[in-house]
């Protein structure tokens, strides 16, 4: 998977300058201005210069044809540059008196007088840094909202620049300025623009449509729904209460984000399987997730049909493969996206979207339901022993995997994944130097890193460790979970016969990998078990866990 | 409209013998009122009262959109019901509302320190606080007078919008009649400013020389009679390292003049390079017209406005003089004889010869960006009203830029 940012054609294209520089104006003029501008502020030069910014991906939470959804974090020190005209007030006294209550005022005579400059200011140097959500779907348009103030420096150079005075509160004035501008006209700015050049149908609805409705949309979207189990920048849990407080806009206005009518729908239907009753209400202009994304759906359908234990770790695998998935899973339904389709395949279409978590739950056999209790026990450990480790930040990401998703129709590697990734960071060698399959863990884990950023180099690096640690994991056959992995290993080349060989190699050792990891756990845990933190009992159902998860696979 | 407490503050000068208006700060005094006159913003009443000679009380409230007021509280070491007639069915309109204002007699206290003029009275003080309400903004200003040409004042303002928490002003006024200066500092910015003026012919002169003068040229004096004051004033922010400076001049006319009363300034701003002409004039008995022009050496730009102040007469009058004027009265003509010589007449002919008799003003002022200003002062019974609003004939489609109503009883 690589992704092709171009920078040049926005550039090429005159028309785009224009564009820009008209939403530019409007959006500085519509702010209340200091007393030391006395006219509007025109937008004269815009140039995005040669230099692209550099983005690094920290997470894909959703990937198709039409839909993107990732956390970036960007870098630029750039060449752009923007040129604005004004006029200013030169007296400097004139604007001391401006801000001032009259009672108190010196009252000059005409020592205030006023003298206004044309004065042109060039921002150059721009140094930004962000993390940045982005949100694309070819219905909405793009969406970009900045989780941070972006903005680290900024050079203003103006034709005051050698009156110190006039030169510092420019400087700061307009950082002030553009920081606001960043943070909630820039995304209104960038959604308005996309919509036009992809869905200009759109542009004429939100025409028609009363204003504000349109801007809530863009300025909400990615705070709509919260997550579940959010995380800041740093990766530390966020308190659901500050994560309201940071969406900013209140929660009426979440409202305008959903059709009312669909809404009552859905309630509707959801009442309808509380009771016995048949009615079914249509829900118009809604896509499915099962009939969008049709390459993947027709992936998961194939193993829905085999053993559930199969489909799981197939659809997990996928998962892994594609996302790092660590925060956000629950609001827009991407972290579920592996195991859903299955889900659809068993209930009626329509049926599917309502009913979700719930289904889910009642859907499962005994087995499953044996399942889930292993999973649960392990979900703990895997909180209780993360408690215990310091928190780097991968390590916290992590975490919230399992407190969001107890359910049983989750996905199994995405633990043992999630805890090699604490692992990384807390592990030393000399800890299992005893034991062969906890080193055969920790190495692939270390390989899993670089895997999620770049998927394709590491595709051909995985043959490597898979030669090392196929031998480390036969060498353990009583153990429970090689075992498992095996046969989790064999369904996914039986679903996906068709699926190139690198992949198959690279997921196989991801599978290889999480069964050391699993054990390297559990034998973690063991050691830390007379810690005071953690009570012996829990650790000793762990030890029962194995056998019940073998009952539950055969 | 001119508020009960600056009248009241204005009495405590005319009661301690101080002239504010021998100061560079007033120099443009008489222009600016007829020029920048306030127009009310929405409804306003307010409720005064000078309770004892020594102290008055204000309330105000208003109704911009959201309902706001003030409490004010005004105490005064010197008695001031002596000079002040502050009930306002009884108050003299010109005194409270008229822009004009001729020139007040310069206190002479040149000579040995201490030397002081009969009027003046040392060691006297006054204290103001304002509350408003919802904003908790509090306004203070005390003025003590330290000796007969010096007097210090010190105003704050305390609101949780500003830095700081609010900012405090310091002024040391001294005054000798022909020239008087001030130092002031505001904590805010660290402003320091020093202004002076400097007063020369008309009653400046030795008044033996003066004397002398007006035996011997009295048609030299019929032509022209005034003062000319002249000052300047510079401002440096110890904080923010800026500074201000402007030069300024004035002629005017003092009431000992015989002909049309005027004034004249003119002020200079070098380093902003403003150059700023006013000129006022009393054209009528009722009526003063003032214009203003402005120009900028650096930028060209330029800037006018003129401005007026009409007084109006009680509507009733013209009849009662018809009534006079017309012949016998009916019941003289059935009796065949003529009117008898009313009593009445003589003390009516005073009244109007009295000032009170205005019922009104109006102010209107326009500028170069074609927005009026309309002023309408009154009296209604015992009520002082004020009605006014701001006109911008450059959006014709909604001129009515503000709209206000001010009431005001005091007793």
């Amino acid at each position: 998977m690589a992704f092709n940012f171009n920078w040049s054609p926005l550039t090429a294209d005159a028309d785009f300058y224009a564009r820009a520089r008209d939403l530019l104006t409007n959006a500085l003029n519509k702010s209340p201005k200091p007393p030391i501008i006395v006219d509007d502020i025109l937008v004269s030069e815009l140039n995005l210069g040669t230099v692209p910014p550099d983005l690094e991906i920290l997470e894909i939470g959703d990937l198709a044809e039409d839909r993107f959804r990732g956390i970036f974090k960007m870098c630029y020190t750039g060449d752009a540059f923007l040129t604005l005209k004004t006029r200013v007030q030169a007296n400097p006294l004139n604007t001391y008196l401006d801000s001032k209550p009259s009672f108190t005022s010196p009252k000059p005579l005409a020592a205030a007088s006023g003298l206004t400059i044309p004065l042109s200011i060039t921002l150059s140097e721009i140094k930004l840094s962000a993390f940045i959500i982005l949100v694309f779907s070819k219905q909405k348009g793009l969406t970009i909202v900045f989780r941070n103030d972006p903005l680290e420096s900024l050079k203003v150079s103006s034709t005051f620049d050698s009156i110190q005075f006039v030169r510092d509160y420019l400087q700061r004035t307009i950082e002030q300025q553009l920081r606001n501008l960043m943070m909630d006209e820039l995304p209104a700015i960038i959604h308005k623009l996309s919509l036009q050049l992809w869905c200009p149908d759109q542009v004429n609805k939100a025409a028609d449509a009363p204003k504000p409705e349109e801007a809530d949309e863009a300025g909400i979207d990615p705070f709509s729904s919260p997550p579940e189990d959010p995380v800041d920048s740093n990766g530390n849990p966020v308190d659901l209460n500050t994560l309201s407080e940071l969406s900013a806009n209140g929660a009426g206005e979440m409202q305008g984000l959903f059709s009312q009518k669909n809404l009552l729908r859905l309630g509707a239907l959801t009442d309808s399987h509380r009771t016995l009753s048949l009615f079914t209400p249509g829900i118009s202009d809604v896509v499915f997730r099962a009939w969008s994304g049709r390459g993947e759906g027709s992936d998961h359908l194939t193993p829905a049909i085999g053993t559930p234990s199969l489909s799981r770790t197939h659809s997990a695998i996928v998962g892994n493969s594609t996302t790092y998935t660590f925060s956000d899973t629950g609001s827009h339904a991407h972290g579920h996206l592996p195991s859903r389709p299955s889900l659809v395949s068993l209930q009626s279409a329509s049926a599917g979207m309502a009913l979700g978590v719930g289904g889910r739950a009642r859907s499962g056999r005994k087995k499953k339901t044996r399942v889930v209790n292993l999973r649960r026990k392990r979900t703990e450990s895997a909180d209780n022993s993360d408690a215990m480790t310091e928190t780097s930040a991968s390590d916290t990401l992590s975490i919230d995997v399992p407190i969001s998703e107890p359910l049983p129709a989750n996905s199994i590697p995405e633990h043992p994944e999630a805890e090699t990734m604490s692992d990384v960071g807390f592990d030393t060698k000399a800890r299992f130097v005893r034991d062969e399959k906890r080193t055969v863990g920790h190495q692939p884990s270390q390989l899993t890193t670089e895997v999620k950023f770049e998927p394709e180099e590491p595709a051909e690096a995985a043959p490597e460790p898979v030669s090392e640690t196929e031998p480390a994991l036969r060498g353990t056959p009583d153990d429970a979970k090689p075992r498992m992995f095996k046969r989790a290993n064999l369904g996914h080349e039986r679903a996906s016969a068709s699926s190139d060989t690198s992949s198959v190699i690279l997921e196989q050792a991801w599978i290889k990998k999480m069964a050391g990891e699993i054990a390297t756990r559990i034998y973690d845990e063991k050691k830390r078990g007379d810690g005071p933190a953690f009570p012996n009992q829990t650790w000793t159902e762990h030890e029962d866990a194995p056998p019940a998860y073998e009952a539950a696979a055969h | 409209m001119r508020e009960f407490m600056d009248y009241v503050h204005a009495a405590f000068y005319q009661a301690t013998g101080w002239n504010r208006d021998n100061s560079y700060a007033a120099l443009n005094q008489t222009p600016d009122a007829l020029l920048d006159f306030q127009t009310p913003r929405g409804l306003r009443l307010s409720l005064s009262s000078l309770a004892s000679p020594n102290f008055a009380t204000s309330y105000q409230v208003g109704s911009v959109g959201i309902v706001d007021g003030s409490i004010s509280y005004l105490y005064s070491t010197e008695p001031l019901n002596v000079l002040l007639m502050p009930t306002s069915e009884h108050v003299s309109l010109p005194q409270l509302l008229r822009s004009y204002r001729p020139l007040a007699p310069l206190p002479m206290r040149e000579g040995p320190p201490g030397t002081q003029t009969p009027f003046d009275k040392p060691d006297s003080s006054l204290l103001y606080g304002r509350l408003y309400l919802p904003q908790s903004l509090l306004e203070a200003l005390v003025v003590k007078r330290i000796s007969p040409a010096l007097q210090l004042q010190m105003s704050a303002v305390s609101g949780s919008h500003l830095r700081n928490g609010g900012t405090a002003v310091g002024l040391a006024q001294y005054d000798v009649g022909r020239y008087a200066l001030e130092g002031l500092y505001s904590s805010d910015g660290g402003l320091l400013g020093l202004r002076g003026i400097w007063n020369s012919g008309g009653d400046t002169t030795d008044p033996a020389t003066a004397v002398k003068e007006s035996d011997r040229g009295k048609p030299e004096r019929e032509r022209i009679y005034g003062r000319f004051s002249t000052g300047g004033e510079i401002y440096y922010g110890t904080l923010n390292k800026s500074g201000g400076v402007s030069l300024g001049t004035r002629f005017a006319t003092l009431p000992e003049h015989k002909g049309t009363p005027l004034s004249a300034t003119l002020t200079l701003n070098p380093l902003m390079g403003n150059i700023a002409a006013s000129y006022a004039i009393v054209a009528g008995k009722h009526c003063s017209l003032a214009t203003r022009m402005e120009f900028n050496v650096f930028s060209y730009e330029s800037a006018w406005a003129v401005g007026m102040e009409l007084w109006r007469k009680p509507l009733m009058r013209p009849v009662e003089e018809t009534k006079w004027i017309g012949g016998r009265s009916f019941e003289a003509k059935l009796a065949w004889r003529l009117d008898e010589p009313r009593d009445a007449l003589p003390t009516e002919e005073s009244r109007s010869g009295n000032e009170e008799e205005y019922a009104g003003v109006l102010k209107t002022r326009l500028d170069q960006n074609l927005r009026i200003g309309v002023l309408w002062e009154g009296r209604v019974k015992s009520l002082l009203f004020s009605l006014g609003s701001g006109i911008d004939l450059r959006k014709l489609d909604k001129p009515f830029r503000t709209l206000g109503l001010e009431i005001q009883f005091s007793s």
